[in-house]
């Protein structure tokens, strides 16, 4: 498993992360929410599995709010072992992310 | 063929029975003229029958009786007294010594043969129970010894460390009845703690096999600091191959950081793991995601883990069904509830108390099933680093990438999995992964590729930007990049020297802003080392890394 994603609720959209995320999941991240439901309200981000992450997993995560900039979404990011949450906390993503 | 002993004084009735004997058919008689004889025969040819004359001269019927039963101590030896006796009292006291019927004189040939018929069929029957008694017998000891030696096995393969005692307050059942339930802890690489529990279907020997296996993949695999997914995958794949199709194991997977509150779980078909706070509430109940381990197979089973936290003391609690099965007449079962209720009754809650109130609760009738329980009071682990057993040797490994190297998508992972193998660097593994991806795609990216990052800003050069790297890489016709690792000590401390064969880039664009997408890779790297050095316009750069674990918020709690 490198990306799952799920719509719970009609409202919540899932992406579930697998245990690396870095580059090589560019272009499987940026697919995950080509055509996300309109009614899609909230974007949750599940590292649970996720043990090493890189500079473009940041990247990547931050060109999907730039991406979807004009629909009124909040965007969580849930479950961080705490080697990410570390990393999360160096790059300051809590200013733009719902850290859980 | 059936071998009679006729016991008689006059020859003149020996044959008289000999002769009616043969024309039913029998053919193998042995004969004795008195009650010493035919004890002695009786011993010699271990005869199926025997007629057995009451009055005889010297050792009487009644005499010899009791003797030649005894030299048929497993097996019905049927004795069938000769006898013109008919007052009752002479009758009883034959079959007080041992006689199990009459032929009365003078002979009838049918109720003679009849008779005889009567008592072949339970000697036969005797013979065939003698029979299996035996090979029940040696059944019996064939276990015995089976389990004896799988103990020994299992002392040696299963034996329960320190961790467990030290940190965990747990029950499992006495080693010397084998049972298909599992209890492991081992130290993880980073300080923390690994905790296998499961429980194989079945009891006993059977069950308890698959544990071995089990429990040395467990440890082998916690050396190496594996995550909780993978290790539920490779024992899952084990058991399939192992385990015949109606035997799987119920397990449950859990890494505790060394802070011991952050829980990484794989559950498969355990009862629900419980957290409870120090007020007795529950703070939080798991439920299992996943079929058993050693059902489905590799391309159907479901690594997933799940991730929680818990406050310091609190109190998680495991066990297998054994104890949520436990049966009362008119309550029924106990269930999670009945068993979260106890957990939750006062502070002074311990593994043997569960086991107590679930023996009260069964009120004295046998468990169905083995019941392991384990409880953690959540606090951080206070392991002696590994590094303070070995003084820790310094060395030099180096990597030398050409462009056909660099094409390779792995090879990061390649250079990162070298890299970690070390011992003793286990410790740091997330954060040696971040930093030499960081280094080697910088040098790849920036050095040899010369991408600028100024593409990134915009959401669709984000894409387009690893589009070009992607484009890049399949034409890259010459490149080089070296890395060296090296342990400098005395301080203990980890030097990695990045250099590429690229022209050299503008420094300054490894600035980094909050909201640009791009840059912070320079931001991670300088947090997650001690030091960093670019020198050469970006075409080398050098880091330094402490090899303590760097989570570090492992404090006491007050």
């Amino acid at each position: 498993m490198s990306i799952k994603t799920e719509v719970v609720n009609d409202s919540t959209f899932t992406i579930q992360i697998g245990e690396r995320f870095d580059f090589s999941l560019v272009t499987d991240f940026r697919n995950t929410y080509e055509d996300l439901d309109p009614k899609v309200k909230q974007i949750d981000i599940d590292l649970s599995a996720t043990q090493y992450m890189d500079s473009s997993a940041l990247g990547m995560l931050l060109n999907m709010q730039k991406v979807l900039a004009d629909r009124q979404l909040t965007y969580r990011i849930l479950n961080t072992r705490p080697q990410i949450a570390r990393i999360l906390q160096i790059s300051r993503f809590n200013k733009k992310f719902d850290i859980q | 063929m059936v071998k009679i002993l006729i016991v008689d004084d006059e020859e003149i009735n020996r044959i008289m029975l000999r002769e009616m004997l043969s024309e039913a058919g029998y053919s193998d008689f042995i004969e004795a003229g008195n009650g010493l004889e035919a004890v002695e025969l009786a011993c010699r040819h271990k005869p199926d029958i025997v007629l057995l004359d009451v009055i005889m001269p010297g050792m009487s019927g009644t005499e010899a009786a009791p003797h030649i039963k005894a030299s048929s101590p497993d097996c019905y030896l049927p004795i069938l007294f000769i006898t013109s006796l008919d007052d009752e009292q002479s009758l009883v006291r034959c079959l007080a010594s041992g006689g199990d019927d009459f032929i009365s004189k003078p002979f009838e040939k049918i109720i003679l043969h009849a008779k005889l018929k009567a008592h072949e069929r339970t000697r036969q029957l005797s013979l065939e129970i003698q029979d299996k008694n035996r090979s029940l017998t040696y059944f019996q000891l064939e276990v015995e010894r089976n389990h004896r030696i799988v103990e020994h096995i299992f002392d040696n393969a299963i034996g329960q460390n320190s961790i467990a005692v030290d940190y965990f307050d747990f029950y499992t059942q006495p080693e010397a009845q084998f049972n298909g339930d599992l209890f492991l802890c081992e130290q993880s690489p980073s300080g923390g703690v690994y905790v296998f529990i499961g429980d194989f279907t079945g009891h006993g020997l059977a069950s308890a096999i698959g544990a071995i296996p089990v429990a040395q993949l467990f440890t082998a695999m916690t050396l190496k600091g594996l995550a909780v997914g993978e290790m539920a995958s490779r024992i899952n794949r084990l058991l399939v191959n192992l385990l015949p199709a109606d035997m799987f194991c119920v397990a449950s997977i859990l890494e505790i950081n060394a802070n011991g509150k952050n829980f990484t779980v794989w559950s498969g078909g355990l009862p629900r793991l419980a957290v409870k706070t120090p007020e007795q509430q529950i703070r939080l109940l798991i439920d299992p995601q996943h079929m058993p381990l050693g059902i489905l197979e590799e391309h159907e089973f479901d690594n997933q883990t799940q991730y929680f936290e818990t406050e310091w003391g609190d109190t998680l609690l495991l066990y297998t069904d054994g104890l949520m099965e436990s049966h009362h007449k008119e309550l029924g079962m106990l269930g999670e509830e009945g068993v979260e209720k106890w957990f939750t009754m006062n502070q002074q809650v311990s593994a043997q108390l569960l086991v107590d109130k679930a023996e009260l609760y069964r009120a004295g009738e046998a468990a169905d099933d083995d019941i392991t329980i384990a409880l953690f009071q959540c606090r951080p682990f206070q392991f002696k680093p590994p590094e303070l057993l070995a003084k820790p040797v310094p060395f030099n490994l180096s990597f030398h990438l050409t462009a056909e190297h660099i094409k390779d998508v792995y090879v990061i992972d390649q250079v990162v999995a070298i890299v970690n193998s070390i011992p003793g660097l286990a410790a740091i593994r997330s954060e040696l992964f971040t930093v030499i991806t960081e280094l080697t795609n910088n040098a790849i990216e920036h050095g040899i590729l010369g991408l600028s990052s100024d593409l990134k800003a915009e959401p669709e050069g984000f894409i387009e930007y690893y589009e070009r790297r992607r484009e890049g890489i399949e034409n890259l016709q010459q490149g080089d990049i070296w890395i060296t690792v090296q342990r400098l000590m005395p301080d203990n401390v980890l030097e990695i020297c990045m250099q590429d064969s690229g022209p050299g880039f503008d420094v300054s664009v490894l600035q980094s802003s909050e909201d640009q997408t791009f840059g912070r890779g320079f931001v991670l790297i300088r947090e997650l080392c001690e030091s960093l050095q670019i020198s050469d316009s970006g075409k080398q750069i050098k880091i330094i890394m402490s090899l303590m674990p760097t989570v570090d918020d492992t404090d006491i709690p007050e």
